[in-house]
């Protein structure tokens, strides 16, 4: 994977909000950072680390203020890019985005995507069950259901079936699993990583909750302050807490609790994501 | 590409922290002389008034340490108004306005009737504006919201007595404008989502009124619900909190007026009542 030519390129990106204000802010300080096609790539950071301006500079809502970003090989730092080509190649779903959803019926919501590109009606259809089935909304079932009468779940997941309607090469969730209950966290975090490995999705995955970077991603970038300041493997990140700590963020629990017993001087591997290794390791431990 | 930051550009409303003297006047002080000197810009017509009155607010800005050039950007958005409005008012309202030294004819064709009266009329105008800009952009940039709307109801307290409800007014108005920015963030990551999704604003052409409509609703209804949703957010809160209106309420800051307030105060009323009386030779 590493000697093709990565599919998102970053390089020294700037972002300065309300630029030339009194009241002007750093957001973005010199960030660089690479994504391959058909990986799973992981962004952490504490809140104003500056995660959500990075995703919004890779489908072109923000503009780089310095540096450049690269997608698939075009340049949208250049002057006269077909900006909606690139949002039609890099899906974007923020943060609750149940709040984009405005038409009355759900499929009508679902379809807005595809017709905004002028598809024709039967291939408009087609990418709407096509993502109504990928998000778990059966097509038939909900297709006429009236958008404001779905429960919040439910509404999470026709927003992001609105944005997978686009067949977007990269798929960028920008903490769009917060404020889900549960169950549906785990659903929706279960799809994702069906998309991922079945239809190949480039996957961008913007999480403060450390138990779904270890489930869902291959790589992970941490920024701090503007700044890319830990990039690796789950893994290799993971089996350094203090640095974690230090930038107030945490490890997954099943790590941490390996962690513990390391530290009580238990022989142990460190580097355990899930919960069914450390299982394997508290076994070895009590020879079960 | 659109540019997605709406609040770079508008800057009338936005609190700017800072310690200037502005900062440390009573809110009812600087609403006051506020009052007095938007009086005097307003009816000021004469050309020597005007650029007396232009110099004072030059010199507040000044003092006020707050760059001219940021309080000037808000004008941005409404300069195409401002230019519409000038060339009617040139072209269209020559009898209409007398200078003090008399109307005379410079220019007449059918309609149109250009006189040194509407000559005046543009320079005055356009001069007002950017006096009432600045004006405004020193109280609302060295004031919160709150200092505003506190310092309102307290100046319109001694009504209470005959029924005018200061209280209610004042709490309309903190909310309102309190909800300006909020709606605005909301409006802009409206408008960022359905743009991920491939929606296009602002194209199809100017005169296209009922496509270029139609683009509106993606983000008009999203904005509509939100705004709703967070008004019964508001009314649960009031009411979990016991709000009953404003009878026996106190505040959690109280006003002192010192000798610094009562001077500006002073000032300001002098300062219009000359520029309203004296008889300006041109």
């Amino acid at each position: 994977m590493s000697n093709s030519q990565p599919i998102v390129k970053v390089e020294n990106l700037w972002h300065i909000y309300l630029r030339d204000t009194p009241l002007e802010v750093v957001a973005l300080r010199g960030v660089d950072m690479e994504v391959y096609k058909g990986e799973a790539v992981g962004i952490i950071g504490h809140t104003g680390a500056g995660k959500s301006t990075l995703v919004q500079h890779l489908n072109g809502l923000l503009r780089p203020h310095k540096g450049k970003v690269i997608i698939d090989g075009v340049d949208l730092s250049q002057e006269g890019v077909d900006i909606r080509a690139i949002r039609q190649k890099v899906g974007l779903v923020s943060q609750y985005p149940e709040r984009q959803l405005f038409k009355d019926y759900v499929a009508d919501d679902i379809a807005f995507g595809p017709q905004q590109f002028g598809l024709p009606p039967e291939e408009v259809r087609e990418r709407v069950k096509w993502a109504m089935e990928m998000v778990g909304l059966d097509f038939e079932r909900f297709k006429d259901r009236y958008t404001f009468s779905l429960s919040g779940g439910e509404m999470r997941r026709a927003a992001i079936a609105g944005v997978l309607a686009l067949r977007p090469k990269i798929l960028i969730l920008d903490e769009s699993t917060s404020g889900l209950d549960p169950r549906g966290r785990s659903d929706l975090l279960r799809r994702i990583k069906e998309l991922h490995e079945k239809e190949g999705l480039t996957i961008i995955f913007v999480s403060p909750n450390m138990e779904d970077m270890a489930e869902l991603v291959d790589r992970i970038y941490i920024l701090a302050d503007g700044q890319v300041v830990m990039s690796g493997t789950p893994r290799e990140i993971f089996s350094q807490p203090e640095e974690l700590y230090r930038l107030g963020l945490g490890i997954p629990q099943v790590t941490e609790v390996m962690h513990a017993l390391r530290a009580r001087g238990k022989n142990v591997r460190v580097d355990v994501l899930t919960v069914v290794e450390a299982e394997a390791e508290v076994c070895k431990l009590l020879n079960c | 590409m659109e540019d997605f930051e709406f609040l770079r550009n508008i800057t009338i409303g936005q609190y700017l922290p800072g310690d200037s003297i502005f900062y440390k006047l009573d809110p009812r002080a600087k609403l006051l002389a506020f009052f007095f000197i938007v009086a005097a810009v307003t009816f000021t017509s004469s050309y020597l008034g005007n650029v007396i009155l232009l110099a004072t607010v030059l010199v507040l800005a000044a003092i006020s340490t707050i760059p001219l050039g940021y309080m000037l950007r808000g004008i941005k958005p409404a300069l195409p108004m401002i230019i519409v409005l000038a060339i009617m008012q040139l072209l269209f309202l020559g009898d209409f306005y007398v200078p003090p030294t008399g109307i005379r004819t410079l220019f007449k064709w059918g309609f149109i009737h250009i006189t040194t009266g509407s000559v005046q009329l543009v320079i005055v105008s356009t001069l007002r504006f950017f006096d009432l800009l600045i004006l405004v952009s020193l109280l609302t940039f060295t004031t919160t919201t709150t200092e505003l709307t506190h310092g309102l109801e307290s100046l319109m307290s001694p009504l209470a007595r005959f029924g005018f409800p200061a209280h209610e007014l004042s709490l309309v108005l903190t909310t309102a404008l309190r909800f300006v920015p909020i709606l605005a963030l909301e409006l802009e990551t409206i408008m960022k989502a359905q743009a991920s999704r491939g929606a296009n604003f602002g194209t199809g052409g100017r005169l296209r009124f009922i496509q270029q409509a139609r683009q509106v609703l993606p983000i008009l209804i999203p904005l509509f619900i939100d705004a709703l949703r967070r008004a019964e957010d508001l009314i649960l809160a009031m009411e979990a909190r016991c709000y009953v209106g404003g009878k026996g309420r106190t505040h959690l800051i109280q006003f002192r007026s010192s000798l610094r307030d009562y001077l500006t105060v002073v000032f300001s009323i002098v300062y219009a009542i000359f520029m309203l009386t004296y008889k300006f030779p041109f």
